[in-house]
């Protein structure tokens, strides 16, 4: 459950934001430069909320006003950020990996885990393959499975199907869904194509400026 | 025909040329004085191994040194804005400007046995003597080698995208581990060319180690050190070790090659 009444910096500006999500997946719609990424960042703890307050799994995470921020490395979350941001040193089942590692999983055993997972989502064949070699749908697919895999709180999705075709699009959307419905987590996508929310979420907030 | 940019004048020609011949003719001049059927022997001297040990366990004890200092300084520069970053800066490129034997002056000033605002301190206390001893060597060659290391890496921590450190911190990584697991990977290259840098820098280092920790032979006589005072006793011996060192460079110079002077093109 994410629950965040409050305000949230957006570049410059800083606008007002009341949305609770539950076990649920709440497509946020608005054009490009709104502040839907920065929504994103804040229940990430990437940024401070200006005001209000966060909860996630019904622990407050930000409150300015009490002085209490959470770091990002203790919210649980799992996050495609809209370049993905994979590590460009690493290959794509040890990116896909890192996530089971940080929660104290052996090396062996979190690539395993994560090649599985590379396979559901039809990137098996270049999970040996280093990240800055790999397409933009690929790239995306492996921020994909590194988003889902460490069993997170909450998912948050930032354009998450932008580089993948439009022939894999509708299968790579079906394995997201099912994956997020089994861990029955909450879950966030940012997209400004509203077809796109359509197909994936079960409810749409409009985020227009 | 070749456009107008491309073309290059011939006294622009003329002057590259002399630059080279400028730069090349003492090398070439000191390869001409080493007695080449010697230089084994002159190599294994007894003043000339001493020399090349304490070199190398100095140069390595500084660089390690300069980066236990210099990494959280980069980063602080790099990373952080307070007051007084301007001054930091100036103060980290300072030996780099200033001249060596200065430098070994100013070390005097601060850990010299008797008068040093450190080193007194350390003497009356613990009996710890850093002038004319090995630590005096170290601490001599970390002084101008620091530089080169912050910034080189302060220069490596600028170049690397927040997102890679930030995606880390979302998956659960923690301060130290995303250090460890991405910012050290991201940072490899400027770290590497820093080390080497530093590393040559202390291993070159005269004015400053002369003045604060002295010339004596087995203890605190480096290479350049022992380079200088056979050149009166020993010219074949100071000859041999200028060549290895010359040889140290140019090895440094191809590790670097892809950095700066461009392996391929």
């Amino acid at each position: 459950m994410i629950s965040l009444h409050g305000t949230v910096e957006v570049g410059s500006f800083s606008r007002g934001l009341s949305i609770d999500v539950g076990s649920e997946i709440v497509g946020m719609f608005g054009a490009n430069g709104s502040g839907k990424t920065s929504v994103l960042r804040t229940i990430a703890g990437l940024c401070p909320l200006g005001e209000g307050e966060l909860e996630i799994d019904g622990v407050t995470v930000d409150a300015p006003a009490k002085h209490l921020f959470v770091q990002p490395e203790l919210r649980n979350i799992g996050m495609v950020f809209q370049d993905h941001s994979l590590f460009p040193f690493m290959t794509a089942v040890d990116n896909a990996a890192f996530p089971l590692q940080m929660r104290g999983m052996k090396r062996v055993a979190a690539r395993k885990l994560a090649a599985e997972m590379l396979e559901q989502f039809g990137v098996a064949n270049v999970a040996l393959q280093m990240a800055p070699t790999l397409s933009g749908g690929q790239s995306q697919r492996v921020a994909i499975v590194r988003a889902l895999i460490g069993s997170p709180s909450a998912v948050l999705l930032d354009e998450p199907l932008s580089a993948i075709d439009e022939e894999s699009r509708e299968s790579v959307r079906n394995q997201i869904r099912e994956h997020l419905v089994r861990l029955g987590v909450s879950a966030i996508v940012v997209s400004h194509d509203r077809a796109e929310l359509d197909h994936l979420c079960t409810r749409i907030e409009n985020y227009t400026r | 025909m070749n456009s107008v940019s491309s073309r290059t004048p011939r006294f622009v020609r003329i002057g590259a040329l002399l630059g080279v011949v400028f730069l090349a003719l003492p090398v070439v001049g000191l390869l001409k004085r080493v007695a080449w059927s010697t230089l084994c022997r002159q190599l294994t001297d007894v003043a000339t191994r001493d020399a090349l040990r304490i070199s190398l366990y100095a140069s390595v004890c500084a660089t390690v040194l300069a980066l236990v200092l210099g990494l959280p300084l980069a980063w602080c520069l790099a990373r952080m804005q307070f007051s007084g970053r301007r001054f930091v800066r100036a103060l980290v490129l300072l030996p780099m400007v200033l001249p060596p034997v200065v430098g070994g002056v100013a070390l005097l000033g601060a850990y010299g046995k008797s008068n040093g605002l450190l080193g007194g301190l350390l003497n009356s206390l613990f009996g710890i003597q850093l002038t004319y001893s090995l630590w005096g060597v170290i601490i001599a060659e970390a002084f101008v080698a620091l530089p080169f290391l912050v910034l080189s890496l302060e220069g490596g921590l600028r170049s690397i995208d927040v997102k890679y450190e930030e995606s880390a911190a979302v998956m659960g990584a923690t301060d130290i581990t995303r250090f460890m697991r991405v910012t050290l990977p991201l940072l490899k290259p400027s770290l590497v060319a820093g080390l080497m840098l530093a590393w040559a820098r202390a291993l070159g280092e005269f004015g400053a180690t002369i003045t604060f920790a002295g010339n004596i032979q087995g203890r605190t006589q480096t290479a350049p050190l022992a380079v200088y005072t056979m050149l009166e006793s020993n010219p074949e011996g100071a000859y041999a070790l200028s060549f290895l060192l010359v040889a140290v460079s140019v090895g440094l110079l191809v590790g670097l090659r892809d950095r700066w002077i461009g392996g391929s093109s």
